[in-house]
């Protein structure tokens, strides 16, 4: 798979497979690895600081995530625009939180996008539900046929 | 004015969830204040009838801050199983698990220092609670939160070249390490070309403790006075010589004063301690016995280790050292918050350890796993980077596990957690006409200080918002906010 220009990339999927749909960001690295991509990809449990500093090698960065939010086609594309807001912990970094701190921190300003495929289960079991395995595929072909064209 | 309670869940900025609640007399005046850990722990339960060699895979799934630790923990109990000692491990196989430990109490107080503590003291314990965190460091303090950025990638990185990943890799086999170190590997450490080499990290270590000692000058008032109580000090030290000693040693606990309290080979731990339990904690309280639960427990962890070794082997560390102990004329220290100090010390003595392993051409070698005769018991002490963790395993002749038994550090540092809740809150609280949430965080500093895991000391998944609640003395709820 090419995509239409050279700018390195790098696709971020967060989730934890142990937690059903929760999986839904890794399960689809998993497809992109099948397909034997020319950008790079990263499993994470979840965002961490450090991270700013990893999209210093890359001009675009996708984080896909699975989403509660409800959606018409299964999942939503957004661009990821820098935020300095913040949890009151170290954890749940959001995309937009690592964007800023790239920005801030390393003055690296990646073109950057949230993929977030909608989810339905979350309890302690491997395995996505079939509707989220649904939306998996939908996601999978909204990427080949939109995204690797049009955003990369 | 009638009894009230306040309660601050989850406490922020630690590893894992807890909770403090503080209760107030009739007059306002603080009456109790504990340290509630809520989650729960199966380990020691579900670890049973698994096979002994799964054990350095399993455990170190209690935790995803400090994986490594449970790892070399667990690993160097199994050894035992296949009958080899950590004096009868190869040199190769030590090195080379020093290496990873040395990195993730790298890459941990790294984490600690930069991400969590240093809000509170750039800031200052008032700032607002949007304000406190690592994003607003990296607004104001760019140059600071880069080299934190980067310090903990460093020990990251040494972790992932060595055990396949950043968390939850495996290096530790039984008897031994699967992989040897790679000329390319070393290079990648050594050169800079890639990430800033170690040379680089021991000058950052060396600019960040004068960054914390400036910081202390400063600010000596409350820093000295702030959760500042006597208590025993528990860790490993050097078999030969007492130094500080993170991987294996004789265990060593010494006084507010100083006098020596234990002095025992690891493996004899089992006879000296017991753990309590309260009704309101999943988290238990660890004792020596000799000394009974009043009077027995231990503080461990960057401060502890500070006051029960007799020197730091390698130059750098032991002259921050020398400087630390000159602070107290050479007596223990016992103020909370010169466990941040400690900390970058301990900091500068792994990468200065990291180096010259690194230097090491032995780390290349295959020597990697020894085996001798089969023993049905393992006991596994490090000094992970909060303090000493205990790991112990026996088995049936299948090689199956029966038993577990695992101590870690946020469990011994339970009964100093809670002597420094109730100091703070009679300190800060106690009689005040209106409590602020700045006023809050001051508890949370005193919990923050020890760096607890608390999903390691029990283990928890879920998600928890911040909600404090304050009830009357009937229970009824008078006021809550969330954040």
């Amino acid at each position: 798979m090419k995509s239409t220009d050279k700018k390195k990339t790098i696709i971020v999927g967060i989730g934890n497979n142990g937690r059903q749909d929760d999986g839904l960001g890794w399960a689809f690295l998993d497809y992109l690895e099948t397909l034997e991509p020319d950008f790079d990809i990263e499993y994470r449990y979840q965002l961490q600081i450090e991270d700013a500093e990893m999209l210093l090698n890359y001009d675009h960065v996708i984080f896909v995530d699975a989403t509660k939010e409800k959606t018409v086609t299964g999942y939503s594309f957004n661009e990821c625009l820098a935020s300095e807001e913040y949890s009151f912990s170290t954890h749940a970094l959001q995309p937009e939180t690592i964007i800023y701190l790239s920005n801030s921190i390393f003055n690296h300003f990646p073109k950057a996008y949230v993929l977030g495929i909608e989810g339905y289960e979350w309890e302690l079991q491997i395995g996505l539900t079939e509707k989220a395995k649904g939306n998996l595929e939908n996601v999978n072909n909204f990427f080949s046929e939109t995204i690797i064209n049009n955003y990369l | 004015m009638s009894k009230r309670k306040l309660i601050i869940e989850p406490v922020t900025r630690v590893e894992g969830h807890g909770k403090v609640t503080i209760h107030l007399d009739e007059n306002g005046k603080v009456d109790d204040a504990f340290l509630h850990i809520v989650e729960f722990r199966g380990f020691e339960k579900f670890i049973q009838g698994h096979p002994y060699w799964e054990a350095p895979v399993l455990v170190q799934r209690l935790c995803g801050i400090c994986p490594v630790s449970h790892h070399v923990a667990a690993a160097k109990a199994i050894d035992q199983l296949v009958g080899i000692d950590p004096d009868t491990l190869s040199p190769t196989a030590t090195k080379l698990r020093k290496m990873l430990h040395f990195g993730q109490v790298f890459q941990s107080h790294a984490l600690h220092f930069f991400y969590l503590a240093s809000p509170d003291l750039l800031f200052g314990l008032d700032a607002p609670a949007e304000k406190r965190n690592i994003v607003a460091v990296a607004t104001e303090n760019q140059d600071l939160a880069k080299k934190g950025i980067l310090m903990r990638k460093f020990g990251q990185e040494m972790i992932k070249a060595l055990a396949g990943k950043k968390i939850h890799g495996i290096l530790a086999v039984p008897g031994g390490v699967h992989k040897t170190f790679t000329p390319e590997e070393r290079e990648y450490f050594l050169d800079g070309k890639e990430i800033p080499n170690v040379d680089t990290m021991i000058q950052w270590c060396v600019e960040i403790i004068d960054f914390i000692k400036t910081y202390h000058t400063d600010n000596a008032n409350w820093i000295d006075s702030f959760a500042h109580y006597d208590s025993n000090h528990l860790s490993l030290v050097n078999k030969e010589n007492g130094a500080l000693e993170l991987y294996d040693g004789r265990l060593r606990s010494i006084d507010a004063q100083g006098n020596e309290l234990l002095n025992i080979a690891d493996n004899e731990y089992a006879y000296h301690f017991s753990e309590a339990v309260e009704p309101w904690s999943y988290l238990k309280f660890p004792y020596m016995k000799e000394y009974g639960r009043e009077k027995g427990w231990n503080r461990v962890g960057p401060l502890a280790r500070m006051n029960t070794c007799s020197h730091i082997t390698t130059p750098y560390a032991e002259a921050e050292r020398v400087i630390f102990k000159d602070y107290t004329n050479n007596k223990p220290n016992n103020m909370t918050m010169h466990t941040h100090w400690a900390r970058l010390i301990e900091m500068l003595h792994c990468a200065e350890l990291m180096r010259d392993l690194l230097l090491d051409d032995e780390i290349m070698s295959n020597d990697l796993v020894r085996k001798g005769v089969t023993r049905n018991k393992g006991i596994g002490i490090i000094e992970a980077p909060r303090g000493t963790l205990m790991h112990e395993y026996h088995t049936d002749d299948k090689g199956l596990i029966t038993k577990c038994n695992l101590i870690v550090s946020t469990t011994h540092n339970n009964e100093a957690m809670n002597r420094g809740v109730r100091d703070v809150a009679q300190k800060v609280l106690s009689e005040k006409p209106e409590i602020t949430e700045p006023m809050l965080n001051q508890v949370e500093v005193a919990i923050r200080a020890y760096d607890p895991c608390l999903s390691c000391a029990t283990h928890a998944l879920g998600q928890m918002p911040l909600h404090v609640e304050l009830k009357d003395h009937e229970g009824k709820l008078i006021d809550e906010k969330y954040r």
